[in-house]
Order: C-alpha cells, then sequence, then structure tokens
C-alpha cells in the first residue's frame, strides 16, 4: 500500500458508504447557503471603519491558510512568516505605484516573488530540522523587516512606500464599479479580498486532496518511510514552501493595497508569532477553525483597541489554554459541525485521529 | 575599532548569559524556550519594584528576592505549561514558550505601562576606561558573574551526581526513572534554574540603560539563540564563546558600517543583523552541531 494511512484518510469521505441520500444532504446544502450568505452580507450594514475589520480578518485568513500548509500538512514550523508576506506587499506596491502596472498584476508578481522568497527559506529547511530551522526562519524574518524592508529603493525611505487600490476600489473616487450608496470603498475592498480568499481556499482544498498534497502528508508523518516508496521528499517539501509563500504573498499585497501605505515596522516578530498562534489556536488542518480565529486575531484588537493592553494579554492565554487543554484547537470544537457539514452524521463523539500531537495536526 | 570590541564584549556577556540559559534547558528539555530573555525582564522589573517605592529594600536583598521570585515563576511555567506538553512534540513546547513570552510581555505592559523605566546599578560609576570606551562598575560585574557561572555550571554537569542526573533526564528519560531518578523533579529544578539565570542576565544588564517592558526579548533573544546555536547548542562553554562572537561581530559589523559603507554611500539598514544571519548561515552549513557541540 503506497499511501500512508492518514494520507488515504482524507480521501474516504468520497468512497465511504452510508453517505446521506438527497434527503439527508438537503439540510447541510442549506445550512452551508446560509453561513456563505451571511458573510456575504456580513460588510453591508456595517460603517466604513467596521467593514475595514472584515477585508482585514480576510488577509489574516489567508495568511493562516499559508501558515497552516508549513505546520499543518508539512509539520514544519514557520517564524519567518511576516517576511513572505511583507515581500508580497513591498512587492505588489512598488509594480503598481512606480511601475504602473495594472492591479492584477502587481499580486501575481507579489505571489511570486513571495514564493521565491519561501522557496529561499526552503532550501535551507532541506538540510535543517526542527529547533533549528526554527531559529533560522526566525532570523529571517528579522533580517527581512529589519534589513530588506528598509532599503530605501524598496520602502521609499521613512515615509513608507505607497500602495494604491485598484480602479473602481479607491476611496478618492467614490462610484466605481458598485453602487456607491450601497458600497462603499471599503465594503467594495472587503468583496475583492472574498474572490480572492475563495480562489486560495479552492487551491488549497484542491492541493490537500492531490498527488502532491498526500505526498506532503507522507513526508509529514515520515520522512524516510516517504522517501522509501518513491516520494521526492526534496521536491515536494520546496513545492509546499512555494505554495505557502505564494499564499502569503497574495495576502501581503491585499493588505497593502488596503492600507495604501506600507512601512517595514509592520512586519515584526511579533507579528509572526501572531500568525503561528492564530494558526495553532484555530487548529492545524481546520481551514473551518483557523477562519475562525485568523479572524478574531485580525479584529479583536481592532474592536476593542480602547483596551490595547488586555487585548495582547488575550491571544498568548488563548494558545496556552488551547495547548494544555484542546491540542486541537477551534478545528477540534467545531469538528462535529464540519463532519456534518461533509456527510457525516453529527456526533460528539471523540476522533482523535492525529488530533491529540497539536505537532502532528488534524486531518483536512 | 577597539573602542568597538570592548562594548562588543559587554553586549557579548550579556548575550551569553542567557544563551547559556538556553542551553541548559535545551540540554534538561530539549526545548528551544523562548521565554528566556523575559525571565530577564521580570527580574528587571521585580528589581525596581523592591528597590523603589513603598518598599525600598537594600539593594542587595531586593536582588536575591527578585531572582527568587523568577525562579518562582520559572517553576510555575514548568508546572503549568512545559509538564502537561511533556510528550507533545518539542515545536509544540517551542510554541508555548513563545506564547508565554508574549503573555509576561503584555502583562508586563499591563502592570508597569508604558513609559520607560530605569533601576539603579549595584555599583554606580565608572571602574576604568580601555581604548576610549567607558566600563561601568556594572558591567565589570557582569563579566564577573558570566564567567563565574560558566565555571561553576561546568563543575555542575561534570563533576556532581545532581548535574548528572539532569543530563541522564534529557538523554534516556525512561532509562533514568528506571535508575531512581525523578525526571519530573529534574525538569522542575531545570527551569527554575533557567528562569534564575535569565533574572540574573536581566537584572544585571537593565541598569546599563533604559529599559521598557519585553526589553530583553526585543533586544537580545534572537542573539542569545544565535549564540547557543553557534557554539553548539549543548556546550555551556559554547554559549560562553557564542556569545562573545555575536557581542563582537555585532560592534565589528557597526564600526564597518559606521567608518566604511556610509563612506562609500552604501546604506545597508540594520547591518549588523545582515552580519549575523550569515555568520549563523555559515556556521550551520559548515557544522551543524555548533562549534564546540558534539555531533548528534
Amino acid at each position: 500500500m503506497a499511501i500512508p494511512r492518514t494520507a488515504a484518510g482524507s480521501l474516504l469521505p468520497l468512497l465511504q458508504e452510508g453517505m446521506p441520500d438527497a434527503r439527508g444532504w438537503l439540510p447541510r446544502r442549506i445550512a452551508m447557503g446560509v453561513i456563505v450568505l451571511f458573510l456575504l452580507l456580513l460588510p453591508l450594514p456595517l460603517d466604513s471603519a467596521r467593514a475595514s475589520w472584515i477585508w482585514i480578518g480576510t488577509t489574516y485568513v489567508m495568511v493562516g491558510i499559508s501558515v497552516n500548509i508549513l505546520m499543518g500538512y508539512l509539520g514544519q514550523i514557520s517564524l519567518g512568516h511576516q517576511a513572505f508576506v511583507g515581500v508580497g506587499a513591498f512587492t505588489s506596491a512598488y509594480a503598481v505605484a512606480k511601475m504602473d502596472m495594472p492591479f492584477l498584476l502587481g499580486i501575481t508578481l507579489a505571489a511570486v516573488t513571495g514564493a521565491l522568497a519561501a522557496a529561499a527559506l526552503g532550501f535551507i529547511a532541506l538540510r535543517l530540522t526542527g529547533l533549528y530551522l526554527a531559529l533560522v526562519t526566525l532570523a529571517y524574518g528579522e533580517v527581512a523587516e529589519k534589513v530588506i524592508f528598509n532599503l530605501k529603493a524598496i520602502s521609499g525611505g521613512g515615509g513608507g512606500a505607497r500602495a494604491p487600490r485598484p480602479q473602481g476600489f479607491t476611496c478618492v473616487s467614490e462610484g466605481g464599479v458598485f453602487n456607491p450608496e450601497l458600497f462603499t470603498c471599503e465594503k467594495s475592498y472587503v468583496y475583492l479580498c472574498y474572490a480572492f480568499l475563495a480562489l486560495l481556499l479552492f487551491i488549497d482544498w484542491k492541493f490537500v486532496r492531490s498527488k502532491a498534497g498526500r505526498a506532503v502528508l507522507a513526508i509529514r508523518e515520515n520522512e524516510i518511510a516517504a522517501a522509501s516508496f518513491g516520494i521526492n521528499v526534496v521536491g515536494y517539501k520546496l513545492l509546499a514552501f512555494v505554495l505557502s509563500g505564494a499564499f502569503a504573498g497574495v495576502a501581503g499585497a491585499l493588505f497593502a493595497h488596503g492600507k495604501n501605505t506600507l512601512t517595514a515596522s509592520v512586519f515584526d516578530f511579533r507579528l509572526a508569532l501572531t500568525f503561528v498562534l492564530m494558526t495553532a489556536v484555530g487548529g492545524l488542518g481546520s481551514r473551518a477553525g483557523i477562519f475562525l480565529i485568523s479572524m478574531f486575531f485580525a479584529i479583536f484588537p481592532l474592536a476593542f483597541n480602547q483596551y490595547a493592553i488586555e487585548v495582547l494579554i488575550v491571544g498568548p492565554l488563548l494558545l496556552l489554554l488551547t495547548l494544555a487543554l484542546a491540542p486541537g484547537g477551534m478545528g477540534q470544537q467545531i469538528k462535529p459541525i464540519v463532519d456534518w457539514l461533509n456527510g457525516k452524521p453529527f456526533t460528539f463523539k471523540h476522533d482523535s485521529g492525529g488530533v491529540a500531537t497539536g505537532g502532528g495536526g488534524v486531518r483536512p | 575599532m577597539l573602542t568597538f570590541i570592548v562594548i562588543g564584549i559587554i553586549q557579548g556577556a550579556i548575550i551569553g548569559l542567557l544563551a547559556l540559559g538556553i542551553v541548559l534547558v535545551y540540554k534538561g528539555s530539549r526545548v528551544f524556550n523562548f521565554a528566556q530573555a523575559e525571565f530577564g525582564t521580570v527580574a528587571a522589573f521585580l528589581l525596581l519594584y523592591f528597590t523603589t517605592g513603598r518598599l525600598k529594600m537594600p539593594y542587595l536583598a531586593a536582588l536575591v528576592v527578585a531572582l527568587a521570585l523568577t525562579g518562582g515563576v520559572g517553576f510555575l511555567f514548568e508546572r503549568l505549561v512545559v509538564r502537561p506538553l511533556f510528550n507533545a512534540p518539542r515545536v509544540t513546547l517551542l510554541v508555548a514558550t513563545a506564547g508565554a513570552a508574549l503573555l509576561a510581555i503584555a502583562l508586563e505592559l499591563k502592570i508597569g505601562g508604558f513609559e520607560v523605566k530605569q533601576v539603579a546599578p549595584i555599583k554606580a560609576g565608572k571602574a576604568i576606561g580601555i581604548f576610549g570606551a567607558t566600563v561601568t562598575w556594572q558591567q565589570v560585574i557582569l563579566l564577573a558573574v558570566l564567567g563565574g557561572l560558566a565555571a561553576g555550571l561546568a563543575y555542575f554537569f561534570n563533576r556532581t551526581d545532581l548535574g548528572l542526573a539532569v543530563l541522564a533526564t534529557s538523554q534516556e528519560p525512561v532509562a533514568t526513572e528506571l535508575v531512581g531518578i525523578g525526571t519530573k523533579r529534574m525538569s522542575s529544578f531545570i527551569w527554575t534554574f533557567a528562569a534564575v539565570l535569565g533574572g540574573v542576565a536581566g537584572a544585571l544588564a537593565a541598569p546599563d540603560t533604559t529599559f521598557t517592558a519585553g526589553f530583553m526579548t526585543t533586544n537580545f533573544l534572537l542573539f542569545a539563540f544565535t549564540a547557543a546555536v553557534i557554539g553548539g547548542v549543548t556546550s555551556l562553554a559554547g554559549a560562553f564563546i557564542g556569545g562573545q562572537l555575536i557581542g563582537i561581530s555585532t560592534a565589528l559589523a557597526q564600526y564597518v558600517d559606521i567608518t566604511y559603507l556610509k563612506k562609500w554611500e552604501i546604506d545597508i539598514p540594520a547591518f549588523h543583523e545582515l552580519v549575523i544571519f550569515i555568520l549563523l548561515l555559515s556556521v550551520l552549513y559548515a557544522r551543524p552541531q555548533g562549534l564546540l557541540g558534539k555531533a548528534a
């Protein structure tokens, strides 16, 4: 059997006997529709400031999905993820503001450079593992923030780089592609970010079910065993890094253009820790959990900014509680609901397949 | 240039002291402790609290109490976070220590506020001036303490039963348990001890400058890890040498930056960080086990 157990596990729902019939699917489809509809309608009643929380949260979710590829699927810690996000952000800002490229090209370039930045780290990761790699990723992020993002050519000196929003989403000339009464610039930008998030989630979903995804999961479980089954360990490891970097680059570009200006100090070490925290609390391998918790980590400090310090306490506290009490994170808590939506019966029965270790990860 | 080297040696001493604590925890628990530098900040805050305000304790008494309480923080941390994750993957534990560091910084901000703090040194004033650099008494004490601790720890791990028990725990916990050594007690001991070491670094480094919440982590943590890895994560002497190497390299990089790069109009922000990163990668490439480490 060439496919290790966990990798095959993700295929099981497709083959399983006893899936619900059409009548069983109906309530599940309706519930899913309601969730999607809720997210789509969510920005409409909000004012501009609150609508901007939603798109910031959406970019955080993209980063969470990106971190999850490395930490959840490949089982590799990344403490320098802000570097990939930042590379994407500055690339897109430079391409659009300085070279007059169209927005979509800027975001594509951001994905490419983010992927390259991650691939560079991936090459180091081929030689190092575990804690040593953690240290190198940490130092890599530091160097990116302090050295590269501060180069005058990139950051435009102390004032920060300019990153204009694309046509139709700008706040200067209201009235772009949508009805300006109903869709202010912040709201229309939310839908732009939603669209990209949907794209990334789709790629991620396809990736885990592909041959490459199964190979990456197999490498996480046991590198040597995977290699002995003929899996190209070097290639698939790098692929995971490239994919993760590309996702982070897209997230960075959307964040940059949403903010309009960009400074290096945003991408500091604590941001990297926040990314790791939210992914771990969200639950490695669980897209739904990461979605909820990343949104929470992005929006919570913005919503309670008058309690700036107390907000700082909540994140790490949640992490420590998660690690100690529920290593599967939010993904573990909402598993019954997600399972039900996927066609399984609703049950609280404890299924600890791969969950208990935290580092290994919940099955996607 | 010699001025820079003197400054580098002093910075290297603080880095080396933190690296010692990191190595100790790594020897005992096989984990990189991201909270190591924060133990230092906690000690500095406690020292400030006990020497000023309502309490106004004598300085040395305040220092001892501050270090003891910092040790207590380490003990609690081991009980509440490390022990439940005893069998978890090491990376999970690493994330937990990072979370604890962030939590500590947030609590320091909550209690201490955002304003810049200053604590008095053990002995004020300038001790000697060499090569144009002023060396304060505090810095002399720092260097002496580092030397003494490095020698003492080397003796402890090679010659005493307790030290050997700690090493045994890290290498083969099950077998160690079988010969009647309580591995859990060892773990408590290691973390308490490491917290005190971190506290010593913080309490000695803080009077040199003004400080704010999390200053040890932002200023020294990355360098201390790099020092520990360059020296070989399991070698106490390596941590000491790694600290000096990082301190002096940083100072030299700053010297090159100021005297040459500026003249040639090459503007590389935070040039010394780049130098240290390249140093780290080169050492890991050529000798993955570190300068004084044994190959795994």
